[in-house]
């Protein structure tokens, strides 16, 4: 239920620097990382299972129960008050076979992708400007970026349904200040996209600065001395020293980010006004696929199947994402 | 300093939980009243009238009524769902219109309330109607078979300090049955499963008529300021329409009569034409379900064409005529796209972006609500086609409930007469007892927001005139596939006959399981 | 005369300059950041035929305290605000507890199935929560705990999510070296778990905690099904009563959202520099 964002710290290890390489600043592909860490053997291992035992026990009751209910009956034609018919694997044909399926993947993409990079950027420009050590006023900058973060989304999504009208809007209104015509952020599937993006960036962009923020403070100060006696300019430093330092949580984010992201729901709903996502499926996220397939027509076993396929989508992903990361922020430095 | 700060958390947390506890003291010491019996009842906006609770709980002060409104959707959808379920939750639950259908399905999880008797709880209250004839005030009260009988007046308790309560009363050994004759028949079938057993009783009806700006029809040149003002605009306007055609005809005249900066700005007839759709098929004798004798009805009836079983929305000529009738609207431009309910709306309803808007009875309440500015502007014209629909709500006793007794005593109580006619005189929503219909207080009943309209007589008349539809458990679901399928033309994004291709197909993934 | 030796300037290397337009991103980053909530204030202190006027109303209005009347004549909101409070902070200490022993347990301590097991939990975090609501509703139905705090409190005492924020919160901040060495001096797991890693991860347990508080407080779909009286409803159950039509009304939703959000909004003032150095912690240690 609650929705908690881990702190992505990287890990504070010695940066391996080696002696008399031309350019010692530049950061270097860390060894094997040593999340491997196998366990402390000098600590006796056995007290794990008394330390797991609360959570494992609460997992089982109100973590799997649900996880399993919705496994077992997404192989059935599933009526929980009435009728409930074992189809074996159909609810998973006809779900690949299901257009809107497709759809909502596409939908669901799109506003990923326009939530999670721009928002990336933005945050880590963010956390450039706030790590200033002679940047005024620090804990007020960084205070009031944390305050979308702290409301309901169901609240926020009406203000910015508001904010999104046709032809009322405010933000058509500021639009039209530079002469553009009224978008429709309803009909128009990649506007209604911005818009979704635009109500997850503003939740989760001042947050992520300060993740970022973090991550870049703990890049010794030193790096950057010697960068710039070197003569590398500020995009090279940011290029080289910061952009490194920032693997492990640029990866985090993006994890993070992706579950959020194949989860969003209340902002569509909200947005687009319905549960079948407008008149194209625009809105049509996979959450909200899964709901109005479930809960408006119905098809629970078919509901189910399409939470299960959102699951092996985010494993997917992950793992995408991990090599991705892992490849851009590390690959130059060969 | 860190801990210091916590510490400080923590006081405030200390000054909201004793504000609190101070408040919720202080509220006990007034109640003293022993509870013995809860009723929980699970409803959405507004339904319930509060001062009638208040009015119940002075009759019956060891009854408690909590009531909890909630997003109608999931209330009627997962939460119900879940109830039922696991045999635990509400004793009373308000059922919308277009869940009636789903519902019906599954009689298992309400009480049949034939079988319910109301005790003599109610009875220490004598009389029920009051009716205003050639100056005098008569009262009545109803027999076991619920028909009216005269009584003389005493309309009202005395309560613990002495005062005098007016209130209604229902006899003892009242079932459903005896109450029936009270409300209009065909919105006493939705709440009916086919063995007979009734799971829900009808409180409002939505109606449907049509609101129209008299300045802007004015300015239009459709009605002269002074049949606006003497009122005889509305039947002229209800006479210009008699028929869908004639509607659109109408709001091309409107629309042709637009100024061209007015135009340009997206200014229209009608907020949206998509609402003629259902507004159409409601007036047909049948939707998207045949009544076949089950509870579930089906989506399948015989072609006379191809003389085979197929989905009836798939070939009923009133659904594509329905269909056809809103693109020959939509390509006349005389709607605005603006979405019912979208923050649009209220600031288009405002400005005059629209001159018409199809609304049942509970509609104008939210329109007086987001529209202060427009009072006195508005009039009410009769729907073409004569009658129509949109909403309503029933209210049913669970199966589950351990108050069946009370829930009963309280549910004839409210949904008597009297106390449907204090919901409508506070909210507008409309009653579906029709004997009160002929009450001064609805007959005579007239809005100033509405130009003095008679909005208890216009509206009863066209709900008068419907005939029962059978509502199926796919019915949203089916409007919305065809109301998503019109928004596509509308859009632009699709041609008529490649958006009804595409909504056929939606509509055979959406039926699929159905029978 | 006296010669003041002017202290050098200070050199600051191009990638500490903070220029007008740092400030002005800020500025700009800020206001978006404030202006829905002012906004929420603006329609709910104005009603909805104001702000539905061209051009809007931009300036709060005054009928805010109808609305706080009227919330307070619909719904007992203290009650609705202890309720809260205190599912709130229950879960709050419990999340931070028990998802620190297990972080601790699947972070640093060498037992069978400890891969697999983490694995598998963060797998299933991944299942949309919504199919869960029957079953979970089932569950708690058979305890009798419908309508009570705990069917709130219970299956919020710890997540998967809290467990695997402070794996990794654990495995980032506290070194081995440490407790290397705290164990070679004799100490036993439960003491090493006491005395050095708690300490180590306050600040995240901190905001683990908050996080969790605001989850609880803002919470709706779940507590709107179990809860039934008045007397048991959170703070967003309780401003949803408020919804008095078929439809939206701006005003009041909005109202209703900005009394349920204010009581945060003041939390904040006090604990928000707390919450962000507690956010950026971890890094800066160590």
């Amino acid at each position: 239920m609650s929705h908690v964002v881990a702190n992505p710290s990287p890990r504070p290890k010695d940066k391996g620097r080696s002696k008399g390489a031309p350019t010692p600043w530049r950061q270097k592909k860390k060894p094997k990382e040593q999340a491997e860490f196998p366990g402390l053997r000098s600590l006796n291992g056995k007290w794990g299972y008394l330390f797991i035992a609360p959570f494992i026990i609460m997992f089982l009751i109100f973590g799997l129960a649900p996880v399993l209910y919705s496994t077992v009956i997404a192989f059935y034609q599933y009526d929980p008050l009435g009728e409930q018919t074992f189809i074996g694997l159909d609810n998973f044909m006809y779900l690949l076979d299901d257009s809107t399926f497709w759809t909502s993947i596409g939908n669901t993409f799109d506003i990923w992708f326009w939530s999670t990079f721009p928002q990336m950027a933005m945050s880590i420009g963010l956390a450039a400007v706030l790590r200033n050590r002679f940047l005024k006023a620090k804990t007020f900058w960084r205070t009031i970026l944390l305050v979308p973060n702290i409301t309901s989304v169901l609240a926020v999504a009406i203000v910015f349904g508001q904010l999104f009208g046709r032809d009322f809007g405010m933000v058509n209104m500021v639009l039209g200040w530079f002469g553009v015509p009224n978008v429709d952020f309803i009909e128009n599937p990649f506007a209604a996209h911005i818009a979704i993006a635009s109500m997850i960036t503003w939740r989760w962009v001042g947050y992520n600065a300060l993740i970022f923020l973090a991550a870049m403070l703990a890049i010794p100060d030193e790096l950057y001395e010697s960068a710039s006696l070197d003569g590398a300019k500020s995009w090279q430093q940011f290029r080289y020293v910061t952009l490194p330092g920032l693997r492990n949580t640029i990866t985090f984010v993006l994890i993070v980010g992706t579950i959020g992201g194949l989860q969003v729901f209340a902002e569509p709903l909200t947005l687009g006004g319905s549960t079948s996502g407008g008149s194209e499926h625009q809105f049509s996220t996979l959450t909200l696929f899964l709901y109005d397939q479930a809960f408006v027509a119905n098809q629970w076993g078919y509901g189910a199947a399409i939470g299960i396929m959102i699951t092996i989508i985010v494993l997917i992903i992950s793992g995408i994402n991990f090599l991705v990361t892992r490849a851009l922020t590390t690959g130059e430095a060969k | 300093m860190k801990f210091k700060k916590f510490t400080a958390g923590i006081a405030l947390a200390g000054l909201v939980l004793g504000a609190g506890v101070s408040s919720a003291t202080a509220a006990a010491t007034e109640e003293k009243v022993t509870i013995s019996k809860t009723i929980t009842i699970w409803t959405f906006g507004d339904v319930i009238e509060p001062n009638l609770i208040l009015q119940y709980k002075k009759v019956h002060p060891d009854i408690q009524l909590e009531i909890k409104k909630s997003d109608l959707a999931a209330m009627n959808g997962t939460d119900m769902t879940a109830a039922c379920t696991s045999k635990t939750g509400p004793d009373l639950v308000a059922v919308e219109v277009q869940y009636s259908g789903k519902w019906r399905s599954y009689p298992k999880c309400f009480t049949d309330l034939k079988t319910m008797r109301t005790s003599s709880a109610n009875t220490t209250m004598t009389t029920i109607f009051k009716t205003h004839k050639k100056g005098q005030d008569n009262y009545y009260d109803l027999d076991a078979s619920g028909n009216r009988i005269k009584v003389a007046n005493s309309n009202y308790y005395i309560d613990s300090t002495g005062a005098k309560v007016n209130v209604g009363s229902v006899k003892a050994g009242l079932s459903a049955t005896s109450i029936k004759p009270n409300f209009i028949p065909w919105r006493w079938e939705q709440g009916v499963g086919h063995d007979g057993s009734v799971i829900g009783i009808p409180t409002d009806v939505g109606g449907m008529e049509v609101l129209y700006r008299t300045d802007l029809f004015v300015k239009a040149g459709l009605i002269t300021a002074a049949q606006s003002k003497n009122g005889t605009g509305r039947d002229i306007v209800s006479k210009m329409w008699p028929t869908w055609d004639k509607f659109i005809a109408t709001g091309k005249k409107y629309v042709s009569k637009l100024s061209a900066a007015d135009k340009k700005k997206g200014v229209g007839f009608i907020d949206n034409v998509g609402g003629i759709f259902t507004a159409m098929l409601n007036q047909a004798k049948e939707k998207y379900y045949h009544d076949n004798g089950t509870d579930s009805g089906t989506i399948y009836a015989v072609n006379p064409k191809t003389k085979k079983k197929e989905p009836i929305y798939s070939f009923s000529p009133q659904i594509k005529a329905a269909w056809d009738n809103v693109i020959v609207a939509d390509k006349a431009k005389i709607g605005t796209r603006t979405a019912q309910f979208s923050p649009d709306w209220p600031v288009g309803m405002n400005n005059g972006k629209f001159a018409v808007i199809m609304a049942p009875a509970w509609m104008m309440d939210y329109v007086k609500q987001q529209a202060p500015l427009t009072k006195g502007k508005w009039d009410v014209a009769a729907l073409p086609g004569g009658g129509g629909n949109l909403g309503g709500t029933q209210l049913g006793i669970t199966s589950y409930s351990d108050a069946k007794q009370e829930a009963w005593d309280f549910l004839s109580w409210y949904l008597a007469p009297e106390q449907q006619l204090q919901v409508f005189r506070t909210y507008g929503l409309f009653p579906s007892t029709k004997s009160i219909y002929n009450d001064a207080s609805v007959k005579d009943y007239k809005d100033p927001f509405f130009n003095n309209a008679p909005v208890g007589k216009i509206y009863s008349t066209g709900i008068l005139k419907l005939k029962p539809i059978f509502e199926g458990e796919l019915n949203p679901v089916i409007d919305k596939a065809f109301g998503d399928g019109l928004g596509r033309v509308a859009a632009g994004k699709k041609t008529s006959a490649a958006s009804w291709k595409i909504t056929m197909d939606e509509l055979k993934k959406l039926t699929r399981t159905a029978r | 005369m006296t010669t003041v030796v002017k202290p050098v300037k200070n050199r600051r290397p191009s990638w500490q300059k903070v220029g007008l337009g740092g400030y002005i991103a800020l500025g700009f980053m800020a206001f978006l950041s404030v202006f829905p909530f002012y906004w929420m204030f603006v329609v709910a202190s104005n009603g909805t035929e104001e702000v539905s006027k061209i051009p809007p109303a931009l300036l709060p209005g005054p009928r805010f305290l109808t609305v706080i009347q009227h919330v307070y004549e619909v719904i007992p909101f203290n009650t609705a605000l202890i309720n809260t409070t205190i599912v709130g902070l229950v879960v709050a200490v419990a999340q931070v507890f028990f998802s620190a022993l297990a972080g601790f347990a699947f972070a640093k301590l060498d037992f069978r199935g400890r891969r697999g097991m983490i694995v598998f939990v963060i797998a299933t975090m991944m299942l949309p929560s919504q199919l869960g609501i029957i079953p979970l509703y089932i569950l708690i139905a058979g305890w009798g705990w419908v309508n009570t705090l705990l069917a709130l409190i219970v299956p919020a005492l710890v997540t998967a999510f809290g467990v695997f924020w402070m794996r990794q919160v654990i495995d980032a901040q506290v070194p081995n070296e440490m407790l290397e060495a705290a164990s070679i001096d004799g100490a036993g797991v439960m003491r090493v778990y006491w005395s050095i890693v708690l300490p180590i991860i306050r600040q995240s347990g901190f905001v683990l905690g908050l996080f969790s508080f605001l989850a609880t407080w803002n919470d709706f779909l779940w507590p709107n099904l179990v809860l039934q009286s008045p007397d048991m409803y959170t703070a967003q159950v309780a401003v949803n009563q408020l919804k008095a039509s078929y439809v939206i009304d701006y005003a009041l939703n909005l109202g209703g959202a900005f009394m349920a959000t204010a009581p945060l909004l003041l939390l904040f003032v006090f604990v928000g520099r707390r919450l962000v150095s507690g956010v950026m912690d971890g890094a800066v240690k160590g």
